[in-house]
């Protein structure tokens, strides 16, 4: 069916062709690039597990541009779509028309990087998924250090996924294995490429001590940009995880579990203790980005079957909020001109509909129960200590903790206390703004009350991945 | 007296043949019409020659035949090296289209086709004879095109370049000797004698005759003439220079290789080949971040490149050679669209060298910005490029011969480049640079044309990778 190449090359292309509207009529390229968005959304659910499939390399192992969702992979495109459509509704930095072309023309490489099914197309993506991020920091970015840290990091990190998927294929013959079913790797080389793809998604996550190139480009990039980068980019690496190194190398994830969860457990808790101490409200999130998807590693290093099941919950729920959570940091940054804790405050009075909604989101990221973040933070934790790893069950559970201190910490500087007169006074969100950030919030609800589907899916993944201890 | 060579020896040769008499017929053709349509009439000729070059020389493919005793021998491999020879040669040819409107280029364009037809030679050269005299057409016509305009700098290039390569001629010329000494023939077949490895004559004869070639090659630490040779000569002969020299001596350096050491010599003779192609591939890329000369850049840059392609080589496999083929023609494209770029913004003080000019280039030229960041990306190994799979066909070459610290030098090198490349691209399109005032050179068909080329091949190559069988290099 090809249905599924439909979907990755249309925002791409029509990311191409925006670039011949006129420029200043940013209605219209708002207009088309959330109708993109919105298709794509309505293609992968028609395309179902429809896959695409043409040869590319016969030699020195065969490779294929092989397409399709996988239950696994299938959230994170749908997260995508929906993260790019309400982002680019609110799209209102300079050169809004160049802008939404670049965030289609990383919707449509980030697309292409989830339904790959065959891993050096899935190289290939990651590779070019960089480059879009680094147009934006360039062009749109407040320091250039911060493009050169993003993209060299990750480029390092491409660099090394690129020689184990040349290792993996000289050895396998074969690199078309994504999502098939594959027997595992073994052998004297298996650890060093599980290294090499361990390096590459560590990077991209970003797990402690690699996450520097990760606060500033979040706080510099545009809001409508790193809602995506943070909802879903990020997810690359986790993603990596749980469909590559679990499937194929899973002896060696479970081997080398013991630093994952301290890598993991560092970013959770050194992640939310800085947190605790940021002043601006972007690196707040940034850096609860980081706390949390420490806590993802965690649940797919211990193996269990529910902590896996509540890592893609998670994986989703994170997505979700922090796409919420950067879009209206964004409108205050836009309102208030300034996005440091200590000069803003009492928001909430002039601006119900922005507090209320900034409230649901920092709820879900803090676990309330009801929303989606909840139901993932439990599974992971009940799987990970059914597993019987308790003292990363432990660890997880102080960074829960931290996350409510920082999360209310943020709400309330933002919306609460008294007003301050030296901030300019604007009206409160629109209905556009609000339709934008209504389908996150909904989501989250709908995941916190009814999480059954992702669970049900993530279970069939699963089975033939890593066995519990 | 009656030569020995038959009909099928000039035969064999007719790719080279087209290719000399097309360089007369631009100095003939010279002599008349009026002066300013003359360089596009030049032009015209020498690619004209070239295609019909490329065309014969496409016949010849599989058709194994050993002119001139195995002196020069035609086939799948020399057809290759040639037609990625000619290919460079046109590329450069067009780029004289835009060079200072005052100068006659007609002398040059033929200098260059007869330095192509040497590099040519060299492609099919299989015994020292050959190679020398391949090598040697090849440096002359380079030192005469270095100096072919009036330019300090570009005297200063021409000199150094004939002291150096003179230098690098001297070594392979010894080591020839020396190997003449130790086998009794100049014929690459004779090397291939096992009871050669106890030679001491052979291995120091082989020795000089590598540091000779890695000299053409500029592979550190003989690379330093290449970024000043590069900057002060003009830009087509930059272009020329760095694809047409490299291809002539790695098609040696690859039948040198692959077909005449013996089995016992060529593991331990060519280790410190390798060892020096992976310190050219971190050495080339560190060089490049602190340019601001494209001209100076794509030199450094050079240097890594061919620390590539002798990566894929290392093992000695037949897929190796194929993928080095694969890369060295990536290259020529991606090298080629970066020179045809600059040309389109250079004039006579080619500003289109100063990477300062590119400030602001993204908005105030759109299609030469999106052309270039494709090159750039290509050469940096980013997809959607043939950089990107000739990178991963190269480790996947390496890492199947085992050769896992080549591949290891080769990631480390590429991650040091994207800097260097990636700063050319931040230049073209960052805010800041949008109000960097300097008239750029409107529409220059020829280079555009040559630019948008290479970058479609660019990015098709990707999606097919051509990687031709039967490339194997023979000797008899």
């Amino acid at each position: 069916m090809a249905l599924v190449i439909v979907t990755i090359l249309l925002p791409i292309v029509v990311g191409g062709l925006l670039l011949f509207a006129p420029r200043n009529d940013r209605a219209l390229s708002r207009a088309i690039g959330t109708a993109v968005a919105a298709v794509t959304f309505g293609t992968l659910i028609a395309a179902g597990t429809g896959d695409w499939s043409v040869r590319w390399l016969s030699r020195p192992f065969t490779a294929a541009f092989h397409f399709g969702a996988t239950p696994l992979s299938i959230w994170l495109a749908l997260l995508l779509a929906l993260c790019t459509a309400c982002a680019v509704a609110v799209t209102r930095v300079e050169r809004t028309r160049d802008f939404v072309a670049v965030l289609l023309t990383l919707e449509g490489t980030m697309l292409g990087l989830f339904l790959a099914r065959d891993l050096l197309v899935f190289a290939l993506f990651w590779d070019l998924m960089l480059v879009p991020v680094f147009f934006a920091l360039v062009v749109w970015g407040e320091h250039p250090a911060t493009a050169w840290r993003y993209f060299i990091y990750n480029f390092a990190g491409g660099l090394t996924l690129l020689l184990a998927t040349a290792a993996f294929g000289i050895i396998y013959g074969s690199t078309d294995v994504i999502g098939g079913s594959t027997a595992p790797l073994v052998g004297a080389w298996a650890p060093w490429i599980f290294a090499g793809f361990a390096f590459a998604f560590l990077v991209k996550t970003p797990v402690w001590p690699l996450h520097t190139w990760m606060p500033p480009t979040y706080s510099t990039l545009p809001p409508p940009m790193v809602a995506v980068v943070s909802a879903v980019q990020s997810k690359a690496g986790l993603y990596g995880f749980l469909a590559i190194a679990s499937v194929l190398l899973p002896e060696y994830v479970h081997e080398y579990a013991t630093p994952l969860f301290v890598l993991g457990g560092i970013s959770l808790l050194y992640g939310a203790v800085v947190a605790l101490t940021q002043n601006d409200v972007k690196r707040i999130v940034a850096y609860s980005s980081l706390s949390h998807l420490g806590l993802i590693l965690i649940a797919i290093a211990s193996g269990n079957r529910l902590a896996l099941a509540g890592a893609l919950v998670y994986i989703v729920a994170h997505g979700l909020f922090s796409a919420a959570l950067f879009l209206l940091l964004g409108y205050v940054e836009e309102r208030e001109e300034t996005r440091n804790l200590t000069r803003l405050g009492g928001l909430g009075w002039r601006n119900p509909r922005l507090s209320g909604a900034l409230c649901i989101a920092a709820l879900a990221a803090l676990g309330l129960p009801g929303l989606a973040g909840f139901v993932g933070e439990l599974v992971i934790l009940i799987g990970v200590y059914q597993a019987g790893y308790v003292w990363p069950a432990i660890v997880a559970l102080i960074a829960i903790v931290l996350a409510s201190a920082y999360m209310l910490r943020l709400y309330q500087d933002v919306m609460n206390g008294p007003q301050r007169s030296d901030l300019p006074v604007r009206s409160d969100l629109t209905l556009l703004e609000g339709l934008a950030v209504a389908p996150l919030l909904a989501a989250l609800l709908l995941v916190g009350v009814y999480p059954a589907p992702l669970l049900m899916q993530l279970s069939a993944v699963t089975t033939q991945s890593v066995a519990p201890p | 007296m009656t030569l020995p060579f038959t009909s099928a020896d000039w035969t064999a040769l007719y790719p080279i043949e087209i290719l000399a008499v097309a360089g007369l017929a631009v100095i003939v053709s010279d002599f008349f019409g009026e002066r300013a349509g003359n360089r596009y009439v030049s032009i015209g000729l020498a690619l004209l020659g070239t295609l019909g070059a490329a065309l014969v020389a496409a016949g010849q493919f599989g058709q194994n035949h050993d002119a001139f005793f195995g002196g020069f021998i035609t086939g799948g491999f020399a057809t290759v090296f040639e037609e990625i020879i000619l290919i460079a040669t046109a590329g450069s040819l067009i780029l004289f289209g835009t060079v200072g409107p005052q100068q006659r280029v007609a002398g040059t364009v033929a200098i260059m086709l007869w330095s192509a037809c040497g590099a040519m030679l060299m492609a099919g050269a299989a015994n020292l004879i050959t190679i020398f005299l391949g090598l040697e057409l090849l440096s002359l016509g380079l030192y005469a095109m270095c100096a072919s305009v009036d330019r300090k700098s570009a005297r200063e290039s021409a000199l150094k370049y004939l002291i150096l390569s003179s230098t690098a001629t001297a070594f392979l010329l010894f080591g020839s000797a020396l190997l003449f000494g130790a086998t009794g023939s100049v014929a690459l077949a004779d090397f291939t004698n096992p009871a050669l490895a106890s030679n001491p004559l052979f291995w120091m004869g082989g020795g000089l005759f590598l540091i000779g070639l890695a000299f053409k090659l500029s592979l550190v630490p003989f690379h330093t003439w290449t970024p000043d040779v590069f900057e002060g000569a003009p830009l087509p002969v930059t272009a020329f220079m760095s694809v047409v020299t490299k291809a002539g001596t790695l098609a040696v350096f690859a039948r040198f290789t692959y077909a005449a050491l013996p089995v016992g010599v060529s593991g331990k003779l060519l280790l410190p080949i390798w060892i020096v192609a992976a310190i050219s591939m971190i050495a080339g890329n560190v060089g490049m971040l602190a340019q601001h000369d494209l001209k100076r850049l794509l030199g450094y840059s050079g240097i890594a490149q061919v620390g590539y392609i002798l990566v894929a080589l290392a093992g000695g496999t037949p897929l190796g050679l194929r993928y080095a083929i694969y890369y060295l023609a990536a290259y020529t494209f991606m090298n080629l669209g970066a020179f045809a770029v600059a040309a389109s913004l250079s004039d006579e003080n080619e500003a289109g060298a100063r990477l300062a000019n590119y400030q602001g280039l993204g908005r105030r030229r759109p299609w030469l910005a999106a052309a270039m960041t494709i090159f750039l990306l290509a050469l940096s190994g980013l997809p959607p490029t043939a950089g990107f799979l000739g990178k991963i066909l190269i480790l996947a070459a390496t890492v199947a011969n085992g050769y896992l610290w080549l591949a290891a030098a080769l990631i480390v090198g590429t991650a040091i480049s994207l800097y260097a490349y990636a700063k050319v691209i931040r230049a073209m399109y960052a805010p800041e640079g949008e109000h960097h005032a300097s008239d750029l050179r409107p529409f220059v068909p020829l280079a555009w044309t040559s630019a948008a080329l290479c970058a479609v091949a660019v990015i098709v190559m990707a999606f097919y990778p051509l990687t031709p069988s039967n490339v194997l290099p023979l000797v008899r």
